[in-house]
């Protein structure tokens, strides 16, 4: 009764669009991740709001949440962000204190808010920690293997790159792996992701050769460690990552070469998926189809199109898939370089 | 059982110590008859419990009568030793050096042996004088008896035999509440079994002990409860070895006696007590049970062929909750002897209309095949990964890893994290517990088995073939139990060279689990360390 309440509420004072805000942080910098986009838009939202005690804030919280999560594809990585936002609001709140349950509202909030912000800040320097923290592992000479576009591993190279010529010359080589799904999809003139990347690194004298995903296996023998960003962490040390990290993790335990994931700890999410299919999404990746399918498919276009529940599919070119944690050598990320069962460790220390 | 006769054994040679009261029994007789009706109680096979007879003679000693029997044992070994030296010629002149302290001249050990209690060798005392012939009979017995003993007992799992289990509450010490010679006659026969119900029903008895406890005058409740309470573990652990989640429990419920504060008046101490137990179980065990089975419920997906082994309680509520849940899916319930704790939840399940196929652990290639999760209880978790319960799971654990269909089948196993230990478990043999090798006969079931299998075994068919549906369970048949007298292995104690191992447990090795199911969440196995410090620290 009370949450119809609110919810109207807010609906009335503040026509805020957790969705759109969320969207429209991801677009407008290219380096913020899901997860801290999702933190800064509840950040924004308990900015605007004009809840006065701490049940109506979480309750407000908890409501943009899964409504965030709702309209989003793929809410693997945002979920590790609102996830920790939500406990830590709980944990701050359960704190003693002049912050405590017992203290003025307003402190605790303008505290909250200021802290959101401070942890915004810091996960985006946790890319340059990582970078140092995972800069020993490219060593001269090596040959590295990496796919999609994660940041992390863009900076990570980079800042390896940057060291040549300086104090310690590394001299790598990148074999980059560019996927073919993401040219087909909803900007069939856009190039790869990765390009830029691959650009930056010629541009400091890295020599990169970039081959499609069918030739990894054939082209695996000639590099000596793979190298791969994540979407989200999952709970037994596994990651969830741009569709064909899978295989080629794969092949790298196959081949016996290492497969280093570079992800920052925000990304850890309290998920824990059992296989490829137990992602809490829905993937049209293996469809089959006869060609009677294929007539019907043409002709209700207009009518899927109308349909909102169509959106939440995701499309090919953004679908992921889940790299269990045998096949991980380790994780590199801004609290050191783990192996993947003490991803559950890191995890619980959040937690509890 | 061998503790209450502590400083006798203990000075004995080590190598008879472990087998002390069963050995020690012909020589308070002390007459060659003992061995042989010894021998012929365990082989009668149409006795409802051999091994219930056989303790109770072992169990009915008080004190005293263990004082004498050790007094008797020494005496016959010492006489066995001056045997080796002396060749049993001339038995006075030179005492053995240990004889030699008491320095009992030719009529004391006579004495002696009469103190000992034995009737019958007061009248033929003098015989021994001249050639301390039945005494030399006496020590041969006795190895002979040793070595028959000894032959029973697998020799890989031979520490694991240690203390004869009990089987009567007669022998237990005054201290020993009545609700606990109850629990401990129950866990005994297994009627209260399962890790977790054995803690529930540890704790509620520990209440009702610490309603009827009175501190006696000059000390304190926080004191002397403890070991008021240690006298009540001691008697359920001869009972039946506790349970890690016994143990964990006894541990923290000794840790709040220690810290209630002396001067609270006794009354609210024991609310206090009570409040706390009752807090203890509903968090550590009803909760969480809850919470486990509403997340493993959720990896419960329609299309399923879920593999269990054995019945653990809580993989029951999830597969209750996943089936209310509206999920369509089948169950395959992999049981094994000589307990056939599936029996309950093949009927459980199948009368809540859920789709259930029984099969015996033998059978587990052909329950496998099909399977798509596998889903275990547990009867601890070790600070390795390891999971340990009982007995056959591993066995399920890896064929479902190893199956030659390629695609690998999730192990899950749920657990509460009251069951974690920060032992380390390598194998299965360094840690076990073996259970009476009579319950793998047919016949040799405890009395509560007996009472209870018919029940198991014969009214479920019926039901389970009407409510069941069309899936009704095939090979139940076999299962029943067999009422034939002539079991081949029925008088294995008498047959040479044939051991018969009850081991209760073994460990699944921490690869062949994907995930365990805790009230704190999922994790690897590789976190129960984590937990357990952190559960522990709280």
């Amino acid at each position: 009764m009370a949450s119809t309440n609110s919810d109207a509420a807010v609906a009335d004072t503040k026509p805020f669009d957790i969705v759109a805000t969320y969207n429209e942080l991801l677009s407008s910098d290219a380096d913020l991740t899901m997860p801290i986009a999702a933190i800064e838009a509840l950040v924004l939202l308990l900015t605007q709001s004009a809840s006065s005690t701490i049940s109506e804030t979480l309750d407000l919280l908890e409501k943009s949440t899964a409504h965030l999560k709702r309209s989003i594809p793929n809410p693997i990585g945002l979920s590790a962000g609102t996830d920790l936002f939500q406990r830590y609001l709980i944990t701050t709140l359960q704190r003693p204190g002049q912050l405590g349950p017992a203290g003025d509202f307003k402190a605790i909030r303008t505290h909250l808010l200021s802290n959101g912000r401070l942890f915004i800040r810091r996960a985006k320097e946790s890319r340059d920690k990582i970078a140092s923290f995972g800069r020993g592992f490219i060593r001269d000479g090596s040959t590295i293997l990496t796919n999609g576009g994660s940041r992390a591993v863009a900076a990570l190279l980079q800042k390896a790159a940057d060291d040549e010529g300086g104090h310690s010359a590394v001299r790598f080589r990148v074999i980059y792996v560019l996927s073919s799904t993401s040219q087909d999809c909803n900007h069939p003139n856009e190039e790869p992701e990765g390009m830029e990347t691959v650009r930056a690194l010629r541009s400091k004298g890295v020599p990169v050769a970039t081959i499609p995903e069918s030739a990894v296996a054939y082209s695996l023998g000639k590099a000596d460690m793979v190298i791969v960003g994540a979407e989200g962490v999952v709970e037994n040390g596994g990651i969830v990552s741009r569709m064909g990290t899978y295989q080629i993790g794969l092949l790298a335990k196959a081949i016996g070469k290492p497969f280093y994931v570079v992800a920052e700890s925000h990304k850890f999410v309290r998920l824990y998926p059992l296989g490829q299919y137990d992602l809490p999404i829905e993937q049209q990746v293996v469809e089959f189809k006869s060609e009677e399918d294929l007539a019907e498919d043409c002709k209700p276009q207009s009518i899927a199109d109308t349909n909102g529940d169509t959106s939440i599919k995701l499309p090919l070119c953004d679908s992921v898939d889940f790299t269990p944690p045998r096949l991980i050598s380790a994780l590199i990320t801004d609290s050191g370089v783990l192996t993947p069962s003490a991803v559950s460790e890191e995890l619980i220390k959040i937690w509890f | 059982m061998a503790e209450p006769s502590g400083p006798a054994p203990i000075a004995q040679a080590s190598a008879s110590a472990p087998s002390a009261p069963g050995q020690a029994q012909p020589a308070t007789e002390n007459s060659p008859k003992a061995l042989p009706i010894r021998d012929s109680k365990p082989t009668k096979p149409t006795e409802d419990a051999p091994a219930s007879t056989d303790g109770a003679t072992d169990k009915a000693l008080t004190p005293a009568e263990l004082k004498k029997k050790a007094k008797a044992e020494k005496a016959a070994r010492r006489i066995r030793e001056k045997l080796e030296k002396e060749g049993g010629a001339v038995a006075s002149t030179t005492p053995t050096p240990g004889a030699g302290a008491q320095a009992r001249p030719p009529p004391t050990p006579k004495k002696d042996a009469t103190n000992a209690g034995s009737a019958q060798k007061g009248p033929r005392a003098p015989p021994p004088r001249r050639g301390s012939g039945p005494l030399a009979q006496t020590g041969s017995v006795l190895v002979e008896q040793k070595k028959k003993k000894d032959d029973k007992k697998v020799a890989v799992f031979g520490h694991l035999y240690g203390q004869q289990r009990r089987v009567t509450v007669a022998g237990a010490t005054k201290e020993v509440h009545p609700a606990i010679l109850a629990l401990g006659m129950q866990l005994m026969d297994y009627t209260i079994c399962g890790s977790s119900a054995r803690c529930v029903a540890t704790l509620i008895a520990f209440k009702r002990v610490i309603e009827s406890y009175t501190t006696p005058i000059g000390t304190s409740l926080a004191r002397h409860l403890t070991t008021h309470l240690s006298y009540q573990i001691t008697y359920l652990s001869t009972c039946r070895p506790l349970s890690i989640s016994q143990g964990n429990a006894i541990r923290a419920l000794k840790l709040f006696i220690a810290g209630i504060d002396p001067s609270t008046p006794e009354a609210s101490a024991k609310i206090s007590l009570c409040e706390y137990i009752d807090s203890f179980i509903r968090e550590k065990i009803t909760v969480a049970d809850q919470v486990i089975a509403d997340s493993a419920a959720q990896k419960v997906q329609d299309g399923d062929v879920i593999v269990t082994f054995g019945g653990s309680s809580i993989v029951k509520h999830t597969l209750l909750l996943a089936h209310n849940q509206g999920k369509r899916f089948r169950v395959s319930i992999i049981d094994s002897r000589p307990l056939f704790e599936g029996k309950s939840l093949a009927r459980d399940l199948a009368n809540s209309g859920l789709d259930v196929q029984y099969s015996l652990v033998h059978a587990i290639t052909h329950a496998v095949k099909d399977a798509t999760k596998v889903f275990l209880g547990a009867h601890a978790m070790t600070s390795n990964g390891g999971l340990y319960s009982r007995v056959g799971t591993a066995l399920v654990a890896m064929s479902a890893k190893e199956r030659a269909s390629g695609v690998e089948i999730p192990v899950i196993v749920c657990c509460e994290t009251i069951k974690f230990t920060d032992r380390v478990a390598l194998d299965s043999i360094v840690v076990n517990e073996i259970a009476d090798a009579n319950e793998l006969l047919p016949m040799g079931t405890p009395v509560s088995l007996v009472v209870r299998d018919p029940a198991d075994a014969y009214v479920p068919p019926p039901p389970e073939n009407k409510k069941g549906g069309a899936r009704a369970p095939a090979p139940e048949s076999p299962v029943v139990p067999h009422k034939t007298s002539s079991s081949p292995l029925a008088n294995w104690h008498d047959t040479p060279n044939l051991q018969l191992l009850n081991i209760m447990y073994d460990v699944t090795p921490a690869e062949y689990v994907d995930m365990v199911i805790t009230e704190m969440g999922s994790l690897p196995p590789s976190a129960v360390p984590i937990v357990h410090r952190m559960v522990t620290n709280l």
